[in-house]
C-alpha cells in the first residue's frame, strides 16, 4: 500500500509538472498581457503533433522534433498574438471569448488533419529504472527533469536579466515601466510567444509518454488555469507548485476515490481556492 | 407604435409560415432555431443585460433534459409534469450555485471559471451516473410528447415567444435597469441602494429555468440524450448565437440562432466544420462586429435614414 501511495505521489509529481508548464504559460500571459489565454492548451496539443509529425513522418531524432514542434507552436503563437490577442489586452472577458473561439478552430482544424484516432509515437526511450522498489519509464524522468530546468530558467531568467526585470516592472505598473524605457507592445507580444512556445514544449514531451488525441488541449488547459489559480495567479514558483499539487492529488485521490470522477477533484478544488483564497493557497506570505 | 407594428407583423408572418410551406425541411430547421433562440435569449438577460458571463447554462439546458425524462420516468409524472419538475430542479441547481458565486463576489472572469467548474462537475456525473444516465451512450427518447413537425413548430414558436416576453418584461422594468446598473459598474450600484446580490441572483436563476424549458423541449424533438449538450461546445454555440446577433436588443440573439442554426443545414457541414465556423464567429464578432448583426444593421438604417 505505501508503495502504491509512494508510486502515485511520483507519478503525481511528474504529471504535475507537465501541469505546472502551462500553467506557467497562463500565469506570465496574465501577467503581462491581462487575459488569461485558454488557447494555451490548443498550443500544447498543436506541440504534441507537431513533435509526432516530425519524429514518426518526417523522421527527425526526437530531440530535434522537440525543438521544431516549439518552434512551430512559437510561431503560431505569435500569428495569433499579431491577429487576434493584441486587440483584446486587458479585457479578460473578451480575451477568454477569442481564446474559446481559437480552440475551437485549431480542434476542428486537428480532427480534420489528423482524425479523433489516437497516435502513438514510437518508443523514444524505452526501459526502466528500479527506485526503492518503484518502477519508473526513463522516460518521464528525463521529461521531469527537463521540465524541472526549464520552469527554474524561466525563473532565473526573469529575476537576473534586464527583460524579465522589466516584464516584472510592467506587471507591477504598465505606465511607470514604459517611460522607465520598456518596450511595451513588444514585450507584451514577447510573453504571448514563449508562453506558447512553452505549451509546445510540454506538448511535445507529452508525446513521447502518452497517445494523442485532438482534444487533449481542453483537458489540459482546466489543469492549468487550475494550476495557475491555485497557488496564486502570477506567481511563477506558484504555477510550478499549483501543477504539483493537482497532479499529486489527483494521483492519490483516485487510489481512495472512484477513478471516474478524477477530473472532478481538481475542480472541487479549484471553486474552494476561488472562494475562500481568491489570491492564491500561498498569499499572504511572500 | 412603430415597433408594435413591426412585432407583429412578425408574429403573423410567423404564425401563417406553415400555410405557405409544409415542407418538413425547413420546419425542422425553424423549430430546432426557435429553441436555441430561447436558450440564446435567456443567456442573453445573464450576459448582455446583467453583464454575468456564466458558463452554467449550457448545464441548466442539458440537466433540465435529462431530469424531464427522468423524472417522467421514475415519478410517473409524464412528459410535462417532468417538464415543471426538471424546470425546479434547475431553478433549486442555480440558486445554490448563484448564491455561492455571488456571495463571495465573484466577478467576470473569476465568476465565468467558477461556473464553468460547476458546469463540467454536472457534466462528469451525467457520464459516469451510469445506472441512470446510460453513460456516454445517452438516452434514445421512445416518448413522443407532441406529434409531428407542424405541432412542433407552433410549441417552439409558442415558448419563444413566452421568453421574449419575459426577458421584455423583466428588462424594462426597475429590475432591467437594475441589472445595467450592474453590469456597468456594480459597486457604484451598491452604493446607490440597489441589492447588487438580489438581482445578480434573480437574472442568474430566471436565464437557467429559461434554458431548462429550452432543454426539455430541444432534447424530445431530437430524440435523444447525451451527456454533449452539457459540454463546453454547447456553451460555445450559445455565446456565438448572441455575439453573432447582438446584445443590446432582447429579440436579438434569434438572429444569431437562425443564422447559426440554419447554416449547417444549408451547407453540408460536418461536425468539425461546424464547430470551426462556431469559433470562427466568435472570433469575428468580437473584434469585428461587437454590435452583432442587430447593431450593425441598425446602425446602416440610421445612417441612410
Amino acid at each position: 500500500m505505501t508503495q502504491l501511495i509512494a508510486g502515485q505521489l511520483l507519478n503525481g509529481a511528474i504529471v504535475g509538472t507537465l501541469y505546472g508548464i502551462v500553467a506557467l504559460g497562463v500565469t506570465l500571459t496574465f501577467g503581462i498581457t491581462g487575459i488569461v489565454n485558454f488557447a494555451l492548451g490548443v498550443f500544447m496539443m498543436l506541440g504534441a503533433y507537431a513533435a509526432w509529425y516530425f519524429a514518426d513522418t518526417v523522421g527527425l531524432p526526437y530531440p530535434l522534433a522537440v525543438l521544431a514542434a516549439v518552434g512551430v507552436t512559437a510561431a503560431a503563437g505569435l500569428a495569433a498574438d499579431q491577429a487576434l490577442f493584441r486587440f483584446t489586452r486587458n479585457n479578460l472577458v473578451n480575451g477568454l471569448l477569442v481564446s474559446l473561439g481559437l480552440i475551437a478552430v485549431l480542434e476542428a482544424c486537428a480532427l480534420l488533419v489528423f482524425t479523433a484516432t489516437p497516435k502513438e509515437m514510437h518508443r523514444v526511450l524505452p526501459g526502466i529504472v528500479m527506485l526503492g522498489g518503484l518502477v519508473l519509464p526513463k522516460m518521464k524522468l528525463v521529461v521531469f527533469a527537463l521540465l524541472l530546468t526549464v520552469i527554474f530558467a524561466t525563473y532565473a531568467a526573469l529575476t537576473r536579466t534586464w527583460t524579465g526585470r522589466a516584464a516584472y516592472a510592467y506587471a507591477q505598473n504598465p505606465e511607470a515601466a514604459a517611460l522607465m524605457g520598456v518596450a511595451t507592445a513588444r514585450l507584451q507580444s514577447g510573453v504571448v510567444v514563449y508562453s506558447c512556445g512553452l505549451a509546445g514544449l510540454g506538448g511535445a514531451l507529452y508525446a513521447a509518454l502518452y497517445s494523442l488525441e485532438p482534444t487533449l488541449g481542453s483537458l489540459f488547459i482546466l489543469k492549468a488555469v487550475e494550476a495557475a489559480i491555485l497557488a496564486g495567479i502570477g506567481s511563477v514558483t506558484g504555477a510550478l507548485l499549483g501543477g504539483v499539487i493537482l497532479g499529486v492529488t489527483e494521483g492519490v485521490g483516485s487510489i481512495y476515490l472512484p477513478l471516474a470522477f478524477r477530473d472532478a477533484y481538481g475542480l472541487v478544488f479549484l471553486v474552494l481556492i476561488l472562494l475562500f483564497k481568491p489570491a492564491g493557497l500561498f498569499a499572504g506570505r511572500r | 407604435m412603430k415597433r408594435l407594428a413591426g412585432t407583429a407583423l412578425v408574429a403573423a408572418a410567423l404564425l401563417a409560415l406553415p400555410l405557405a410551406t409544409q415542407s418538413d425541411f425547413v420546419l425542422t430547421i425553424l423549430v430546432f432555431a426557435f429553441l436555441q433562440g430561447m436558450l440564446a435569449v435567456s443567456f442573453n438577460l445573464v450576459f448582455g443585460y446583467a453583464g454575468q458571463l456564466s458558463m452554467f447554462h449550457a448545464a441548466a439546458f442539458g440537466i433540465a433534459a435529462y431530469a424531464t425524462h427522468l423524472f417522467g420516468k421514475h415519478l410517473g409524472v409524464g412528459y410535462w409534469g417532468g417538464v415543471v419538475l426538471a424546470a425546479a430542479l434547475v431553478a433549486a441547481i442555480s440558486v445554490v450555485v448563484g448564491a455561492i458565486c455571488f456571495r463571495f463576489r465573484l466577478r467576470e472572469f473569476y465568476f465565468a471559471v467558477v461556473t464553468l467548474a460547476f458546469s463540467e462537475m454536472a457534466r462528469l456525473t451525467v457520464l459516469n451516473w451510469n445506472s441512470m444516465t446510460n453513460g456516454s451512450l445517452g438516452i434514445n427518447l421512445q416518448e413522443r410528447p407532441i406529434d409531428g413537425t407542424l405541432a412542433w413548430y407552433y410549441v417552439a414558436l409558442g415558448a419563444l415567444a413566452i421568453t421574449l416576453v419575459v426577458c421584455w418584461r423583466l428588462v424594462h422594468s426597475w429590475m432591467g435597469r437594475a441589472f445595467v446598473a450592474i453590469r456597468l459598474n456594480d459597486e457604484l450600484g451598491d452604493t446607490l441602494g440597489i441589492n447588487v446580490f438580489r438581482y445578480k441572483l434573480v437574472a442568474f436563476t430566471a436565464g437557467s429555468i429559461m434554458a431548462a424549458f429550452a432543454g426539455s423541449l430541444y432534447a424530445y424533438f431530437l430524440g435523444s440524450l447525451e451527456p454533449g449538450l452539457l459540454s463546453i461546445d454547447t456553451s460555445l454555440g450559445i455565446i456565438a448565437m448572441v455575439l453573432l446577433g447582438g446584445r443590446r436588443a432582447v429579440a436579438a440573439p434569434v438572429l444569431g440562432a437562425l443564422v447559426l442554426t440554419a447554416l449547417p443545414h444549408l451547407i453540408h457541414f460536418s461536425a468539425e466544420i461546424r464547430s470551426l465556423v462556431y469559433g470562427a464567429i466568435l472570433i469575428f464578432s468580437i473584434l469585428v462586429m461587437p454590435q452583432g448583426i442587430y447593431g450593425a444593421a441598425a446602425q446602416l438604417i440610421r445612417r441612410h435614414a
